[in-house]
């Protein structure tokens, strides 16, 4: 059965990088410049940002379920050591609790657009502000994995699979 | 003339005229965390994010204005209300943010660059070794702010001159190169990416274990 699977590389991958870091570009990027621009739309009185704010935050939307998906993969083969495991658990639960509360914003947005799409109300807003602060919360627990743990580098998984760690 | 300027003046046809010591990044060693940094997480990869997805958004999108009269069954199909100027506003303002954020993220990627330790004797997927991996990086980051700094410029012109009552805000050379450079930043993050994964840069446990420490009790 194990020998269906594909080979692993030095990143303990079956493809060349890491993908999820990738995928997440978009989830972070288009959540927060949504909240920035819809921050500048309210203070400048330009709901035009608010169409952009919208798209924006329909494609992160969008990108955090494909970015899960690589992220369940490449945890899996990531085996964290030490305290690293503790905060992949916890950037697991946040990663899947943000796809409900991304898609509960957006739904919130859809319906608000269709009503007045020149207006937002303050209560989304600050809606916005929590979920962009959840998401900078998921981004440094993220980093932590890599910048200090460094699971998927080649020194890492070398050691890994010397049992230096 | 040149042959001359360029002839070294030991007898190995490539040394360094000079060798220090010490490298200049020891007068800081003191002051850096295991990671390298006098802070505990590298910045530019955190800034990159929104360097690449608002460019590539902002492309995208005004491809979608552009090819407007395709998808229009589509979306009145999908229950969507949607203008198609509304498409060309999030590929206004999505490059515009990108252009304003990426001087910080090529400021901060040199500061970081100044104080990277690469591990020694590695080669790269793409054969590189780590000096070479850093200047495509260090230069092409520059080449990249550049032309990403002159297509707001020109995205700018066709908004608000050259195309301003045009249904199709962009034109179709605009987004060509807006394809290609797509292309460029996939290769340039790959060159960084390999500089974390590979080179081990910035990445406490990597370094740790380059100077020989058990992880279990170096690491937090």
């Amino acid at each position: 059965m194990l020998n269906l699977l594909p080979p692993l590389n030095d990143h303990n991958l079956p493809w060349m990088d890491t993908i999820h870091p990738i995928v997440v570009h978009f989830v972070i990027a288009m959540a927060l410049i949504a909240f920035v621009f819809d921050g500048i739309g309210v203070i400048w009185r330009k709901p035009q940002l608010f169409e952009v704010s919208f798209w924006n935050l329909l494609f992160a939307t969008g990108a955090i379920f494909v970015a899960i998906i690589f992220g369940q993969v490449e945890a899996g083969l990531a085996s964290p050591y030490g305290a690293s495991r503790d905060i992949l658990d916890i950037h697991t639960t946040i990663g899947w609790s943000l796809a409900g509360v991304l898609s509960l914003l957006t739904a919130w947005r859809y319906v608000l657009r269709n009503r007045d799409p020149e207006a937002l109300p303050a209560k989304f807003l600050g809606a916005g502000a929590v979920v962009s602060g959840l998401i900078v919360v998921q981004m440094i627990l993220g980093d932590r994995l890599i910048w200090t743990y460094g699971l998927h580098t080649v020194k890492v998984v070398a050691a890994m699979r010397e049992g230096l760690i | 003339m040149l042959s001359v300027l360029l002839q070294p003046s030991s007898s190995s046809p490539l040394a360094l005229a000079y060798r220090p010591e010490s490298m200049p990044l020891d007068q800081i060693a003191s002051q850096l965390g295991a990671n390298g940094l006098p802070y505990p997480l590298p910045i530019h990869p955190n800034l990159v994010h929104l360097t690449i997805g608002l460019f590539v958004i902002a492309i995208a999108f005004d491809v979608v204005g552009a090819l407007y009269p395709l998808e229009k069954r589509v979306f009145r199909f999908l229950a969507l209300p949607i203008t198609r100027g509304g498409f060309h506003d999030v590929g206004w303002y999505n490059l515009l943010a990108c252009c304003l954020i990426t001087f910080f993220t090529v400021a901060v990627g040199f500061y970081e660059m100044l104080t990277a330790v690469p591990l020694p004797g590695v080669r790269s997927t793409f054969g590189l070794g780590s000096m070479t991996t850093m200047l495509w990086h260090g230069v092409g980051g520059v080449l990249l702010l550049a032309i990403i700094t002159a297509m707001t410029v020109w995205r700018g012109f066709q908004r608000y001159a050259w195309r301003r009552d045009m249904g199709r805000q962009v034109q179709w050379l605009y987004l060509a190169v807006g394809v290609v450079m797509f292309a460029l930043i996939g290769l340039h993050g790959t060159l960084g990416a390999q500089m974390a994964a590979e080179f081990g840069v910035h990445i406490a446990a990597d370094q740790l274990l380059q100077a020989g420490a058990d992880l279990h009790t170096a690491l937090p």
